[in-house]
């Protein structure tokens, strides 16, 4: 820790000859889990190698423009199985080293070698990487995928350096690194890290695009949302983000000295069932399901009015996104819902029971008000049950396997921005065992077949749209809700420019 | 003194089975519920092809027997083994951890003794007057006062409504507790630094834990020197003591008081266990980054070696702090044989 | 948390009725504050008791009712403590969340004396290798951290009411074991009870003449502090969100909710949850010490 401060010291030194470097402090609740491409996959470690690391692809800050980064050009061939990408020249890691074609080999071998989490997210796809020379690569896919260059904009694509990481284990803290601090091609580099304290970045004088305009963005780990409310009440913090309570939102947004910056979250929040052999194998009472639940004023009590109601597994403001069909069956119908079950064979004396689950740690406090709000939805029919039943995330993964949950409730988030990974994971007949879903028909994975074949976003969309239109109908799962994200600064900070893709790029940010 | 050592050393010998019963418990128990290290890491959405895999790396297929037989002899060579679920041993985040809790529990100690001592003591000298009665029913009610809800009340009052104290947290967002931390108690670590602003820093972080914890556990040490000092002050040497003349405060204070607090330190190691499970309770209230929430967290990720790893620690701490009281015993009383 | 006072208590001499009827009849003058202190428990007791059998003459909203007022109403009007984030009546939720905490508390310190009563008995009684395992399994678990051990318990078994009953039970049957097995050698080396072994008298019938019945005058002060001590238990695992699954009103959930609402002013939210977990073990706490000064002379002396 010495040595750090000690090189840290050195590196400031010149700085502060001429003035202050300028500093931005930056409050999360959010948790690093281990800084390796090759077993991270949340939020904020991606985050992490968004600003330290980039992709072969990136996006435009702010938008869902896939723009190529680390490479030059990407090109596919006729079929869409085979993707060739020349990398820029004379791309460098922020120490000097260099970056070539072998070592975006090395890396993206290395991640599927080491079977952590994110190893699928290459090995579904991909058959094999070659190095065809110094600048180039050929990714050869097991199937066509018009989706294939957002694949490349997700971590763990991104390059790793191989003098620094081992080959052949994982890294949970920089300190376990040659060298003892990580190395990247990042618009910033990490300086110095304490888990669950502090991260310090500092610009990177050989990133090949847009340079910071901040010299220094620290983060602050706060224990608690509560925690983190009173340090921007305090001035302590720059910039606020990820997360506060609804409650405490409620309160920022009234408060004139800091700005408030809403998102749309990428995260939706859904219920999902047993297809395959619980009660609601019978797509009638998933309907009945569908018909009852009130999106509006579910969020209206649990998240004080916060995030927007859903009416597609596709989020807002997606392209393919068609709200029309679940629009039309209506919010807290509860009539539509009774015939359903008294057709079935229900009837108030003997109602529909089943257990409601939901997970006490996964999805943060107001999880168990969202599910009371939902039995009261679903009690609304005289038909209707419901038993609460939670367990915490270790145990609901487990039961969601064994098919031991017939209907439970789950969120997602992408791992790339495409609708297909809003429908095809939940629905398609090889997909939907993994989420515990296990909905399999053959005319849904026909269209998935169709869409995912195709790389014309007017093919897509029509195909989405008949996807859509199935979803209503037999209901694998029910959309309820999309988050919103809410970033609070100080008023003296700007530059906050994070997108549907909520990638957030610490090279935009500016401090006056 | 040799009775003393052999007394000492069947007193460590008898942790070693207390320590097997618990942790045959918990090592059991954690295995048979449902979900495992293995796919409470695999993400949500991976396919599980690894799995059968990954548990045969980690020793995780083998019956539980084996496994077990396995862990004890790992134990016995004073190894507590690799975490499952992250890349770090299982001391790394308990050295890391145990100190924030050990610091707590005893600043929480200090004040539940501040103020306990004088003000049992005070009552037993005013015995059956309004104030004692007070008194036992302040005991009363700060023993009932749920530790975590006192703790709210207080960052309520002194941490939102007034703003005069944080509430979570060692250090605040200004202080960087990598620059000073060595043995992971920040009030010594600041003052070796010689850091007055580091130091009064963390010193003002401990005030509403350490009070939390402290008035909630005041109530026992209030009503155990008051029983102690009745029966002192009943007893021949005070009799003799007021006989010589001795002025009132001074047998009361100085001979009845002296004399009971050995029986209030020998509660104290029967009262640790107490004090231990309140620390913990105070640091989810604070946010107070100690052994409570790592247990949580890693029993949650199950986490096998290291939840057992945590209660081996929690049980030699019981075991050798009773241990200390024990010695402290010995040498201020004269009158303890073994 | 672990018991702290019985550890303390004397041995009583038994003839609990007896000495109940004798106490009530001078008590006042005689006991002087015991008499009060057990007053205003029983007191609390008993109201405790009969809002949880009778809940609907306490309130007239549904605890679980979405739509009893607006959300986060301040206490006042129809809402003596107002209503939480979801719209619901918190006085509701305090009156029909009683019979949560009461309910696993209850049968949580009868799980542990079933237990550990016999277990004591048995222990002091027979002596030799079984005492000797038996008291060293005991000591190990009084040892540790109580509610360390029910956390992980609890953590580990999942919500329910059944499982979280059982870990507050485990952590407490030591207790009764120590105290009862302490008791039974202390009567077992009594001059009349060796007495009547010398003149034939049947283990059993020592066992069930003479040490059972004044072993149990002290398991029924023990069994109400120990209640106490199993309400904070029980809330401190719901507090850390152990507890019980939504849709039972539960106290320490309820506390644990409403502790988001700290900074933004909703005190209602964490004062009364908090109020009423104190006084229900204040209750049990008070009658149980006026009990054991009352019933033991000894005590009295002082």
């Amino acid at each position: 820790m010495k040595k750090i401060a000690a090189i840290l010291l050195a590196a400031l030194l010149p700085l502060a000859a001429f003035a202050a470097p300028s500093t931005l402090v930056y409050g999360t609740t959010e948790k690093l889990t281990d800084l390796d491409t090759g077993s991270s996959w949340d939020f904020h470690t991606w985050e992490f190698f968004q600003n330290i690391s980039e992709g072969l692809m990136t996006y435009t800050p702010g938008t869902t423009n896939l723009v190529p980064g680390l490479a030059e050009k990407l090109t596919a061939n006729a079929k869409g199985d085979e993707y060739t990408v020349v990398l820029r020249k004379g791309l460098k890691f922020s120490n000097g080293d260099v970056l070539d074609a072998n070592v975006m080999k090395w890396s993206i071998d290395r991640v599927v070698a080491l079977k952590g989490d994110p190893e699928s997210l290459i090995s579904s796809y991909v058959d094999s990487v070659t190095v065809k020379d110094a600048q180039t690569l050929v990714f050869k896919l097991k199937l066509p995928a018009g989706y294939f260059p957002a694949l490349l904009a997700t971590p763990p694509y991104f390059p790793t350096n191989p003098k620094v990481y081992p080959a052949d284990k994982l890294v949970h803290d920089p300190t376990e690194l040659t060298g003892g601090a990580y190395v990247g091609v990042g618009a910033y580099k990490l300086v110095s890290y304490k888990r669950d304290q502090e991260a310090v970045f500092e610009k990177n004088p050989n990133f090949h695009g847009e340079a910071g305009k901040v010299d220094r963005v620290t983060i602050r780990y706060y224990a608690d949302s509560t925690t983190l409310r009173l340090a921007l009440d305090k001035g302590e913090i720059d910039l606020a983000y990820k997360s506060l309570n609804p409650a405490d939102i409620v309160d920022e947004q009234k408060n004139a000295k800091v700005n408030t910056i809403k998102l749309d979250g990428a995260q939706i929040r859904y219920l999902a069932f047993e297809n395959s052999q619980s009660v609601f194998k019978d797509k009638n009472l998933r309907l009945a399901l569908a018909y009852l639940v009130n999106r509006q004023e579910l969020l209206q009590k649990v998240y004080l009015g916060q995030n927007k109601p859903l009416y597609s597994m596709i989020p807002n403001g997606m392209w393919g996104q068609d709200t029309g069909p679940y629009k039309a069956l209506g919010d807290a119908q509860v009539g539509k819902a009774d015939a359903l079950l008294k057709a079935a064979g229900f009837t108030a004396a003997k109602p529909f029971a089943f257990d409601l689950w939901y997970t006490t740690s996964h999805y943060g406090d107001a999880e168990v008000n969202q599910a009371e709000v939902l039995k009261a939805q679903l009690e609304k029919s005289t038909l209707i049950k419901v038993t609460l039943k939670s367990a915490e995330w270790a145990t609901y993964k487990t039961q969601w396997k064994n098919k031991q949950m017939a209907v439970y409730l789950l969120g997602w988030y992408p791992d790339y921005i495409d609708p297909d990974d809003y429908t095809a994971v939940f629905a398609r007949t090889e997909d939907s065992v993994g989420m515990g879903i296990n909905y399999s028909s053959k005319e849904m994975d026909a269209l998935f077949a169709k869409e995912g074949a195709s790389s014309d976003i007017a093919v897509r969309t029509a195909a989405f749209k008949q996807i859509q239109a199935l979803w209503a109908k037999e209901n694998p799962t029910i959309p309820l809700w999309q988050g919103d994200l809410y970033v609070f600064t100080q008023k003296n900070v700007g530059g906050v420019k994070i997108g549907p893709t909520l990638i957030f790029n610490y090279n935009q940010l500016t401090i006056k | 003194m040799k009775n003393l050592m052999r007394y000492l050393s069947m007193r460590l010998l008898l942790t070693i089975p207390m320590l097997l019963i618990l942790l045959t418990v918990v090592f059991i128990v954690m295995r048979v519920i449902p979900g495992d290290p293995v796919s409470a890491m695999l993400g949500d959405h991976a396919p599980v092809k690894f799995v059968a895999e990954k548990k045969h790396e980690l020793g995780l297929d083998k019956p539980i027997w084996e496994q077990y037989i396995d862990y004890l002899a790992q134990l016995s060579r004073f190894d507590l083994g690799r975490s499952m679920i992250l890349q770090e041993a299982v001391t790394a985040p308990i050295l890391e951890k145990l100190p924030a809790t050990i610091e707590l529990t005893l600043t929480g100690l200090l004040v539940a003794l501040g103020i306990g001592i004088p003000l049992g003591a005070w009552a037993a000298k005013n015995r059956r007057s309004v104030g004692d009665f007070t008194a036992r029913l302040y005991g009363n009610i700060v023993y009932c006062i749920p530790v975590f809800w006192m703790g709210l009340i207080l960052q309520m009052i002194f941490g939102v409504a007034f703003d005069w104290l944080p509430i979570a947290g060692r250090v605040g967002s200004r202080v960087m507790s990598s620059d000073f931390e060595q043995t992971g108690f920040y009030l010594v670590d600041t003052l070796l630094k010689a850091d007055l602003k580091a130091f009064t820093d963390v010193a003002i972080h401990l005030i509403l834990p350490a009070l939390t914890l402290g008035i909630t556990l005041s109530g026992i040490f209030l009503r155990l020197t008051r029983a102690n000092m009745l029966d002192n002050l009943k007893s021949d040497f005070v009799l003799a003591a007021r006989a010589r003349g001795l002025p009132e405060g001074k047998v009361v204070y100085g001979h009845a008081l002296g004399n009971a607090f050995v029986p209030v330190l020998t509660m104290l190691g029967l009262q640790f266990a107490v004090l231990l499970s309140g620390a913990i309770l105070t640091e989810t209230t604070f946010s107070w980054p100690g052994m409570g929430r790592l247990l949580l967290e890693r029993i949650y990720l199950r986490d096998y070696p290291t939840v057992q790893g945590i209660i081996v620690i929690f049980a030699l701490f019981v075991s050798v702090i009773s241990l200390l009281v024990d010695i402290i015993h010995a040498l201020i009383d004269p009158r303890v044989k073994y | 948390m672990k018991n702290t006072r019985v550890s303390q208590l004397p041995p009583s001499p038994g003839g609990l009725l007896n000495r109940a009827l004798h106490a009530f009849s001078t008590a006042g003058k005689t006991y002087g504050a015991e008499w009060y202190i057990l007053l205003v428990g029983l007191f609390i007791v008993v109201f405790m008791i009969f809002m949880t059998a009778f809940p609907w003459l306490f309130t007239s909203f549904n605890p679980s009712d979405q739509d009893a007022g607006p959300q986060l109403a301040a206490p006042g009007g129809i809402h003596l403590m107002g209503t939480d984030n979801l719209g619901r009546d918190i006085w509701a939720r305090m009156v029909w969340g009683a019979q949560t905490i009461l309910g696993v508390a209850f049968a949580a310190a009868l799980i542990s004396s079933l237990i550990g009563i016999p277990l004591g008995l048995l222990s002091g009684f027979v002596g030799g290798p079984l005492d000797r395992v038996l008291s060293l399994t005991m000591d190990s678990v009084y040892s540790f951290p109580g509610l360390i051990l029910a956390i992980a318990f609890a953590a580990m078994m999942g919500p329910g009411v059944v499982n979280i009953t059982l870990a507050v039970a485990v952590i407490y049957i030591p207790t009764y074991y120590r105290l009862v097995r302490g008791q039974t050698i202390s009567i077992r080396e009594e001059l009349y009870v060796e007495a009547a072994q010398v003149l034939g008298a049947k283990r059993w019938t020592i066992l069930g003449r003479y040490i059972f019945p004044n072993v149990i005058a002290t398991t029924v002060v023990v069994f109400s502090v120990n209640i106490a001590d199993a309400i904070m238990t029980e809330a401190a695992l719901s507090y850390i969100g152990l507890g019980l699954p939504a849709g039972m009103p539960d106290w320490g959930m309820d506390l644990s909710m409403g502790k988001k609402f700290l900074p933004s002013g909703s005190w209602w939210l964490i004062t009364f949850p908090g109020m009423m977990i104190m006084t229900l073990a204040l209750g049990f706490t008070l009658l149980g010490e006026g009990l054991a000064e009352i019933l033991n002379p000894k005590l009295l002396e002082r």
